[in-house]
């Protein structure tokens, strides 16, 4: 290490430390309470396992899911199955195979199992549920909660029915509910701290970005919406073990809206806001509900019994926060990540200088020397019949900067689009290193060696500066402590080093570009292809990029493909420069050739100026 | 043969049903981009004032359900959608479901949270004899209105200027903007016909089953938005197939389906639309999705 983290140690321990406290303060409240005291303390905290599962998913991919109580069902019925004596199963449940039946485990055994199969099941559905686009998985989770809903109600002899089940041993009490949400924490947090949380962020973030950079979206969002349904089945497990009755009503329609109205109290991006949503909600649903029997306040106002009133409270609640507080009461932030938290703790640890790693150890592989180029061979493309690139060929060798200029519409980005695998061509092929790379998708090619920026600067807003560049070398699957050091040797070099844990969404344009590129970098690429990376730069900003590139081309080995209009930028940098005009290939050539070719002098100037110099 | 014919038309009628709920969900995600839990709602309320209105005469409880779904919609946009409007698809979907929530729980508390029995007036209860067939009045009904609400759409949104400016503000709302369409005027009118269309589908469904109840407006949402999605979003049309699609598979099955595996249809017509989704993503109409962003 070299002084270097994603965050500092003091931060990550006090994020972890501040839901811990909250979790045993609540068990030790309601150690000290009444039985019916401890009992709702109980429910909350198993209220609270499945919201941090809700958290894992929704949190970090920034994707609702309407399904997840459908795992904390399977949980509960797994548990209470699991835990039945044979006589009661064989009178509520008679067709259960006989060796579930005839199980009754103790409480810790039977939690742990029925982690284990709404994790597998989560597992199985998740597989074709996260095939679905980003648009439709609120929609297609929906549609699973209602199918698990109707199997449950309806395969009586295994579930018992809509009638449910009764005498399911209530082993579950304040402490143990305690403990195991303190276990959900702890998951919830690793998780999100995880190379695989952070290339889940980078999705939530950035959709197309994080695909540039080697995620694949789809595995992702599976290990989240694994690990999430896991967590939904313990919380399940408990509750069912608290109250000693289950139907499939227990987590449906009602039970959804009450949790995902907690995370989104509390702030559905960070663990602390799951926490602090949960007791946020459920203490008002408990006020509520003893208006709802009737109830007077300070004996001056009386309010008769309002059935359904902690049910219009917790609509108006999610309606408020919606609408005033969308980011949550954490507003996205871990405890540590709060400003006045953090300022303290950074005039407690003396901030280490950093180090630079020599990037020879800090890039994940080997990249000078390699044999072959990046290759587009016959490349065509036509949308709705109009040809946006007719039978291109571009060839970048390794080590070198290709220029490609040429009017706008003239396809440049779209050949880009096509190189690195956003776009399928209608004919014709891209090879990287001689093998035919044409029906790659972007992650893939990323992990290949493909890197790219966009026009835009597509920032991960909500993750740090260094988060940003560092889970772009997660996303080609360099290990979380590795990625670290890259990422400090690339911002180093690029002179972002002292807005390392800044949010990258608050930078000033010009670092975002800067960003962009070093995003690019962090993935280790052989081949790096910019899109106007100078754009709406300054004249000395514009220099120093310049300066970047050259560097980036000779210390890592890395070719370049630039997009620029600025035709300074591409003659300091590329001694190949390659025209494009209305999807073909005009010339290539060296700066001087090309600036004195007619046919470039026309497409940029104009034909009228041609005809004036030659007359 | 009558059998099949039989079966078929009823096939249709509950895809008529389907399209006409989805249509109401598809008309406000063309428009304003945002997938809208309370449509379902929307179906419930009016169905509620039939039976509130169970002593009036037929024709005057059904013009109230109408005036009530119009209303509750125009409502709804201008005091929780409004605020929202320009926040990410996610959070409008949360924005709804809390409207939707808030709705269900208010004529719960009002009412019963127990379903509650409304009678069908006796035309709509009875048969009519085509040829050999005997098919259910309400069928007849549903399936005339899907045409005339499809017809009376398309000459909406192509022959009129109010359709002209929704289509260009489901195309690019900010442009649509500075063109001159008066946004809040072309979405308030979106959410009307939409809440319009809401109505009739809840006094179908409750003529067809004989009950309300708050959560009555579930499955109906939950059908429309699977439309939406199977249909290929942003596509109104689309969303009519796609109503079609589920109404006639689930119809069917009704009637093909061995009968131990009858009380799983539902679990079996949701999971369709997913089976459909991992093969085509973007829906049954819906283009190939290009890369706007890059």
């Amino acid at each position: 290490m070299n002084g270097w983290g994603l965050r500092s140690p003091a931060s990550a321990a006090t994020s972890l430390v501040v839901p811990l406290v909250l979790v045993v303060l609540t068990a030790a409240v309601g150690a000290s309470g009444t039985p019916s005291f401890e009992g709702t303390v109980t429910l909350i905290l198993c209220n609270l396992i499945i919201v941090l599962g809700l958290q894992v998913f929704i949190g970090n991919s920034g994707v609702y899911s309407f399904g997840q109580l459908g795992f904390a069902a399977s949980g509960a019925y797994a548990a209470a199955l699991l835990t039945l004596p044979a006589a009661f199963t064989a009178l509520q449940t008679p067709e259960l195979p006989k060796l579930i039946a005839d199980a009754q485990l103790g409480p810790l055994l039977s939690t742990l199992l029925a982690a284990v199969a709404s994790g597998l099941l989560a597992g199985v559905v998740g597989w074709p549920l996260m095939k679905t686009s980003t648009l439709a998985i609120p929609i297609s989770t929906f549609a699973f909660l209602i199918v698990a809903y109707n199997v449950l109600a309806n395969w009586d002899p295994v579930t018992g029915g809509s009638s449910g089940l009764v005498s399911i041993p209530r082993t579950t009490d304040v402490e143990s509910a305690g403990l195991w949400a303190g276990v959900a924490v702890v998951v919830a947090l690793a998780y999100k701290w995880s190379a695989s949380g952070y290339r889940l962020q980078a999705t939530r973030e950035d959709e197309v970005a994080a695909r540039s950079i080697g995620i694949g979206l789809m595995r992702e969002r599976l290990i989240a919406f694994t690990i999430s349904g896991m967590l939904c089945g313990i919380g399940g497990a408990l509750a069912v073990h608290q109250s000693g009755t289950l139907s499939p009503d227990t987590f449906y329609f009602a039970a959804s809206v009450t949790t995902i109205t907690m995370l989104v109290v509390g702030g559905a991006r960070s663990v602390l806001g799951a926490v602090v949503g949960t007791l946020a909600v459920a203490t008002v649903n408990e006020l509520l509900r003893n208006f709802e029997e009737g109830a007077s306040m300070f004996g001056l106002i009386s309010i008769g019994a309002t059935p359904g009133l902690a049910a219009i409270g917790l609509g108006l609640i999610l309606l408020l926060a919606m609408i005033a507080l969308p980011e949550g009461l954490s507003r996205g932030r871990e405890a540590g990540e709060i400003e006045p938290i953090r300022r303290r703790l950074r005039s407690r640890v003396p901030s280490t200088p950093p180090a630079v790693a020599a990037m020879d150890q800090a890039r994940p592989r080997s990249v000078r020397g390699s044999a072959g180029s990046l290759r587009a061979e016959g490349v065509s493309l036509a949308f709705s019949g109009l040809h946006v690139l007719r039978g291109v060929e571009l060839e970048l060798p390794p080590g070198e900067a290709l220029g490609l200029i040429g009017p706008n519409g003239a396809g440049k980005t779209t050949l880009v689009n096509v190189l690195s695998g956003f776009q399928a061509p209608d004919s014709g092929s891209v090879l990287l290193d001689g093998v035919d790379v044409t029906s790659w998708s972007p992650a893939r090619l990323a992990r290949a060696g493909l890197g790219r920026t966009f026009q835009a600067a597509l920032p991960f807003a909500g993750l740090t500066v260094v988060e940003s560049v560092a889970v772009g070398a997660m996303g080609v699957g360099v290990s979380r402590r590795r990625a670290v050091d890259i990422a400090a040797d690339v911002l180093e070099r690029l002179g972002l080093g002292e807005q390392a844990q800044r949010p990258a969404g608050l930078q000033p344009p010009g670092n975002q570009r800067l960003l962009g590129i070093a995003r690019a970098l962090g993935t280790g690429p052989r081949y790096l292809l910019l899109d106007e990376p100078a754009a709406g730069l300054n004249d000395e900003e514009r220099r120093e990029l310049v300066a970047i590139l050259r560097e980036v081309i000779q210390d890592f080995g890395c070719a370049i493909l630039l997009i620029e209009h600025d035709m300074n930028v591409v003659m300091d940098l590329c001694p190949q420069v390659q025209v494009l005009d209305d999807g073909e290939t005009v010339v290539v050539g060296s700066p001087e050739e090309v600036q004195a070719h007619p046919a470039v002098v026309e497409a940029y100037l104009g034909t009228s100026y041609v005809a004036g110099a030659h007359a | 043969m009558t059998d099949l014919a039989q079966s078929l038309i009823d096939a249709l009628a509950l895809g008529g049903l389907y399209a006409l709920i989805a249509i109401g969900v598809a008309l406000i995600y063309t428009v304003m981009g945002m997938m809208n839990f309370a449509q379902g709602e929307f179906i419930m309320l009016p169905a509620y004032a039939l039976y509130v209105l169970a002593g009036l005469p037929f024709a005057v409880a059904v013009c109230a359900a109408l005036a009530t779904g119009i209303a509750i919609a125009v409502l709804a946009e201008r005091v929780a959608f409004r605020p929202v409007r320009n926040a990410d698809l996610a959070a409008q979907l949360v924005t709804s479901l809390a409207v939707a929530t808030i709705l269900q729980s208010v004529v719960s508390a009002a009412v019963d949270a127990r379903a509650q029995s409304v009678a069908a007036p006796e035309l709509l209860s009875e048969s009519s004899q085509i040829g050999a067939l005997s098919i259910p009045n309400l069928e007849i009904l549903t399936l005339a209105l899907t045409v005339i609400v499809l017809g009376g759409l398309g000459w909406l949104l192509y022959r009129t200027r109010i359709g002209l400016e929704m289509r260009a503000a489901a195309e690019n709302f900010e442009m649509a903007r500075l063109l001159g369409v008066r946004a809040n005027r072309v979405i308030a009118i979106a959410f009307a016909i939409s809440g319009a269309l809401a109505a009739m589908v809840g006094v179908l469904i409750v003529m067809q089953t004989g009950q309300v109840s708050p959560t009555m407006g579930l499955t109906p949402v939950l059908v429309g938005f699977i439309a939406v999605v199977i249909g290929g979003f942003g596509r109104i049309f689309g969303a009519v197939v796609g109503g079609l699609v589920l109404g006639v598979f689930s119809s069917l099955l009704g009637t093909y389906l061995p009968d131990g595996l009858v009380p799983f249809r539902d679990a079996i017509v949701f999971s369709l639309p997913v089976a459909i989704l991992v093969v085509r993503p973007q829906g049954l109409l819906g283009a190939a999705t290009g890369q706007a962003r890059v």
